[in-house]
């Protein structure tokens, strides 16, 4: 599967290309869909806007899993992207790798960009939720979905960032531009870096190896790295998976055959229109996470399960706030192991289990900086350390 | 989760799941119960439900209409469309 | 046979009078070409974000209020789920865990006598698009035009046993909202609706009855039929055994006179609520709060007892004024101007209500500068334009912002005190018309009214009846 689903004729300078969850008024967006097929907006997001303006040309739309949910695409009912090897690779991010595209907008919920970044050689800026408007995106986890931004360097995606970042009156979860400035300033100075030791270990070897050489790099610039407790940082991927699922679940009802998008063409009756417009459009995990986050929400699952999804999300923010109390930044791994190969992901409920390395930042709506295998996750509105941090990184990996 | 739950639950959701996903489903389904009772764990009885996370209010628009759409370029991606409405089966009532 | 007592709660949906939707800056106007207020949020299409117009909060709490109830300071959006083609995004925000408004009181008054109906909760949502069945094609449309309109749900206690009573209730609601100006209330349009839940239970039995919910009345008078009906066949299950009775939703047809099961998606399952990320909670400051409690109107029942005790007015005009706001509003503003509570009120209630009648509008329609109203009256009361010509300047009045007096002057509507003049036009006419004359004069008092007629007509009305009528008799 080539990576971009449709171009635009590419000009020389800056140049953006956007995960297909970015709706364009100029290409169709299809979120990796069947459903969306085709699908043309009538209007740019915001991101979009704010990226042409400032001198960035469109490349085209990149490859996505289905609603951007899984580990790397591999959902996508265009089909998965591989590199020369046959491994899994994010799309936008191998566009990135390979100078195609200057950056790579995408919207994280699952943790997608990031992976996609940290593991294809790239550097994936999630910044504070709330930053970048959501205006024009596919939504799928509105309470923690982010806006990224991906790039061969910290430098060129902190710009970048710089250009979309920004109070916009048609999000409502939009914070003050003030608030929002402050995601792409310049690097400053951290000291004290915290190590998630239990998601560490849960990573397979290679994946250990990376952390244990982002660790001696930073130790090397001065850093100071201690492993800490993160039981509760570890329930992050449970929670989130039920708000994620839950707020997909009614994201995507809105896809229903009745509108714009697929309708079957067996039916007679509207329920028949329904049920087989979706079970023929929607892919199996996809299907997966509506049923699963429907059932969070049930009368009888709602406290035990959703609501108290919601209480763990405080749990897990007032953990972050008490280690951010002595550290910069969290380090841990960006996922499981180093690389994904189709044979991986035949659990398709895999990007589930994934979660567990990168709900953390999702439901807490953390900055995080994800490259060389792993993600540094920082105070809100502290980007400019996770910079310094990953400038470190950057420079020592060379 | 037994499959007369999920029967009802495909139906909830209009989807039609073939018996490899039902099985698949229903496994996916005991894997995560089994997480639920990790949350358990931590107690919070006492916490207060986090809806969003950053602590803005208010967010609030003027009552001004403004008109950007025309109806013919939103119903140009519709499946069925007669005299400017959407269509779709007579429903039963 | 034992006595039965009827136990009934409303679910009232009122439309708000707001400019725009709730999420979106889509015009919330009634009528229109199908699907013309419309925008990619109003059809379920990704990528737009709702952001809560202010002024829906503004009605939702004035409703509130004016219903005595507590204004939850934090208020909070939530997402209900269910799929209906009238439903573009499959899932309705309204409020599920903290509403706008609780714990109120409505005072009805019936034959019976006073009655406390008490409110459980107010809560502001988007209302449903419109779905035309359409037998030459035998498919359904769907119009999404009032999708996203605001609406206020009042959802009472089971506080109500006869229809009288839910009629008295459904007036009493609609006059103080509309003195609120809320909404206009309007059942023929759908900006009032109601849904009835209904059981029976024999009298001084404890437990209430199997409820059934009763939708799609779009009158009170079809909602007085619809409650007859309903109870009476729940009182006939009950003691002749004739259908088993379920909880459940149910049409009214009002041309068959029955109510029908409903067989639709929206009766079944599991909504599913959950709090909407994408809408911060509401805050109500005391700024706020103050804001809107300070604009409320006074009731229509202390306004008709003011009426009548401080400015004079008979019942009957008192009464008439207080049964719109629109009257109200004017009546007050031309009594502030010209001091003459009477006449400001003979002037709606005989001119102005005869020209909202041939205009085929109803009084709420009333658009109408009171103040410049009040500048009228004075100009007849002081003799300085005649009553004939202030009708015809009130006319104008309807459509435009004028000036009475400046109109006046600049159309010859001005009472002349030129006696001479006046005289000389007499004079004219007394000498074109010797017939006229020699029938008066032979006894026929009619023939003096046609001179006064064509004297009157050659003024142009503007001219002090009396003082014509001397100079007539003193020239004749």
């Amino acid at each position: 599967m080539k990576y971009l689903l449709t171009e635009q004729a590419s000009t020389a300078g800056k140049s953006v290309v956007f995960d297909d969850m970015i709706l364009t008024k100029d290409l169709p967006t299809t979120a990796g869909s069947k459903m969306l097929e085709g699908y043309m907006s009538l209007f740019d997001a915001e991101v979009v806007t704010r990226l042409n303006a400032a001198g960035y040309t469109t490349v085209g739309k990149a490859n996505v899993g289905e609603m951007c949910v899984d580990v790397l695409g591999e959902s996508s009912a265009f089909g998965a992207s591989t590199d020369e090897n046959g491994k899994l690779v994010g799309a936008s991010a191998a566009l990135v790798a390979k100078g195609d595209a200057t950056v790579a907008i995408g919207l994280d919920a699952g943790g997608t960009p990031r992976r996609a970044a940290a593991l294809g050689g790239c550097v994936c800026v999630k910044p504070t939720y709330g930053t970048v408007s959501r205006f024009g995106t596919v939504s799928i986890a509105c309470s923690g979905e982010t806006v990224t931004v991906t790039a061969k360097t910290v430098a060129d995606a902190r710009e970048a960032l710089a250009a979309i970042a920004g109070h916009d009156e048609k999000d409502g979860t939009s914070l003050a531009e003030e608030k929002c400035a402050l995601v792409a300033q310049a690097p400053v100075k951290a000291s004290r870096v915290a190590i998630a030791k239990s998601i560490t270990e849960s990573a397979d070897a290679e994946m250990r190896a990376k952390v244990a050489s982002v660790r001696a790099a930073l130790e090397k610039n001065g850093i100071t790295v201690e492993e800490i407790d993160d039981t509760l940082l570890q329930k992050a991927g449970t929670a989130w998976g039920i708000l994620m699922s839950a707020e997909l679940c009614n994201n995507v009802s809105r896809y229903d055959g009745v509108k714009y998008g697929y309708r079957t063409k067996n039916y007679k009756t509207i329920d028949e229109l329904y049920t087989n417009s979706r079970t023929e459009a929607f892919g199996k995990l996809l299907k997966t996470v509506i049923l699963y986050g429907s059932e969070t929400l049930s009368t009888e699952n709602y406290m035990k399960v959703y609501d108290k999804a919601l209480r763990m999300r405080r749990v897990i923010a007032e953990r972050f706030a008490e280690i951010f109390e002595s550290f910069d930044a969290v380090l841990m791994p960006v996922a499981s192991r180093t690389v994904f190969c189709p044979k991986c992901v035949a659990k398709y409920t895999l990007a589930y289990d994934e979660q567990l390395y990168t709900a953390p930042a999702s439901i807490t709506g953390l900055p995080a900086v994800a490259l060389d295998g792993v993600q540094l996750v920082g105070k809100a509105f502290e980007e400019n350390k996770l910079y310094y941090l990953a400038e470190i990184v950057e420079k020592e990996a060379k | 989760m037994d499959r007369e739950v999920l029967r009802r639950l495909e139906k909830l959701n209009q989807l039609a799941l073939t018996e490899e996903e039902k099985n698949d489903f229903l496994a996916f389904y005991a894997a995560k119960e089994s997480e639920l009772a990790s949350l358990d764990a931590v107690d919070t009885e006492n916490v207060e439900r986090m809806v969003h996370v950053m602590p803005i209010y208010t967010v609030v628009r003027e009552d001004v209409v403004i008109k950007k759409f025309e109806r013919e370029d939103l119903q140009k991606g519709a499946p069925e469309t007669t005299d400017g409405y959407w269509q779709v089966p007579r429903l039963v009532e | 046979m034992k006595e039965y007592e009827i136990v009934i709660g409303l679910e009232v949906h009122i439309e708000l009078a707001t400019n725009s939707k709730i999420f979106c800056s889509c015009s919330a106007k009634f009528g229109g070409e199908q699907n013309e207020h419309v925008c990619p949020a109003c059809c379920g299409m990704p990528g737009m974000l709702p952001v809560v117009n202010r002024h829906v909060v503004d009605l939702g709490m004035t409703a509130g209020m004016m219903l005595g109830c507590h204004i939850n300071r934090t208020t909070t959006f939530d997402k209900k789920s269910y799929y209906y083609p009238d439903l573009p995004g499959s899932y309705q925000t309204t409020q599920w865990f903290a509403p706008v408004a609780v714990n109120g009181t409505v005072k009805i008054k019936t034959s019976k006598g006073e009655k406390d109906i008490r409110i459980k909760q107010i809560h502001m949502e988007e209302d449903a698009g419109k779905l035309v069945h359409d037998d030459w094609t035998d498919t359904t449309l769907v119009d999404f035009n009032r999708t996203s309109v605001p609406l206020i749900e009042i959802v009472s206690q089971p506080d109500l046993s006869s229809a009288e009573e839910v009629v008295a209730y459904l007036e009493r609601l609609r006059s103080l909202l509309r003195f609120a100006k809320v909404s206009e209330c309007r059942m023929e349009q759908g900006s009032m609706r109601c849904d009835v839940n209904l059981s029976v239970r024999p009298v001084g039995q404890k437990e209430y009855g199997v409820r059934t919910e009763m939708k799609n009345m779009n009158s009170i008078s079809a909602i007085e039929r619809a409650i007859a009906y309903e109870a009476a066949r729940h009182i006939d299950a009950i003691e002749n055994g004739t259908e088993e009775l379920v909880q459940e939703t149910r049409r009214w047809d009002d041309i068959k006179g029955m109510s029908f099961a409903m067989r639709n998606k929206e009766t079944a399952g599991d909504y599913r609520y959950f709090p909407d990320p994408n809408v911060m909670p509401v805050v109500i400051d005391d700024a706020w709060y103050e804001s809107i409690e300070s604009s409320l109107p006074e009731f229509p029942e202390k306004k008709r007892e003011r009426y009548i005790t401080e400015l004079g007015l008979g019942e009957y005009d008192a009464e008439f004024l207080t049964e719109s706001r629109a009257f109200c509003d004017a009546f007050e503003e031309a009594y502030a101007e010209c001091g003459l509570a009477k006449e400001a009120a003979n002037w709606l209630i005989t001119n102005c209500m005869n020209l909202l009648n041939r205009k085929q509008m109803t009084a709420d329609m009333l658009k109408i500068n009171g103040r410049a109203l009040g500048v009228l009256i004075k100009l007849v009361s002081d003799g300085t334009v005649s009553h004939a010509n202030a009708k015809k300047i009130l006319e104008v009045m309807f459509d435009e912002d004028i000036d009475p007096k400046k109109y006046a002057e600049e159309n010859g509507y001005i009472v002349s005190n030129d006696t001479g003049k006046i005289e000389e036009v007499v004079k004219t006419i007394i000498a074109a018309n010797p017939k006229s004359v020699a029938d008066y004069k032979n006894g026929k008092e009619k023939a003096l009214m046609a001179i006064f007629g064509q004297c009157m007509r050659e003024l142009k009305g503007n001219c002090d009846p009396n003082v014509l009528r001397e100079l007539i008799l003193k020239n004749i």
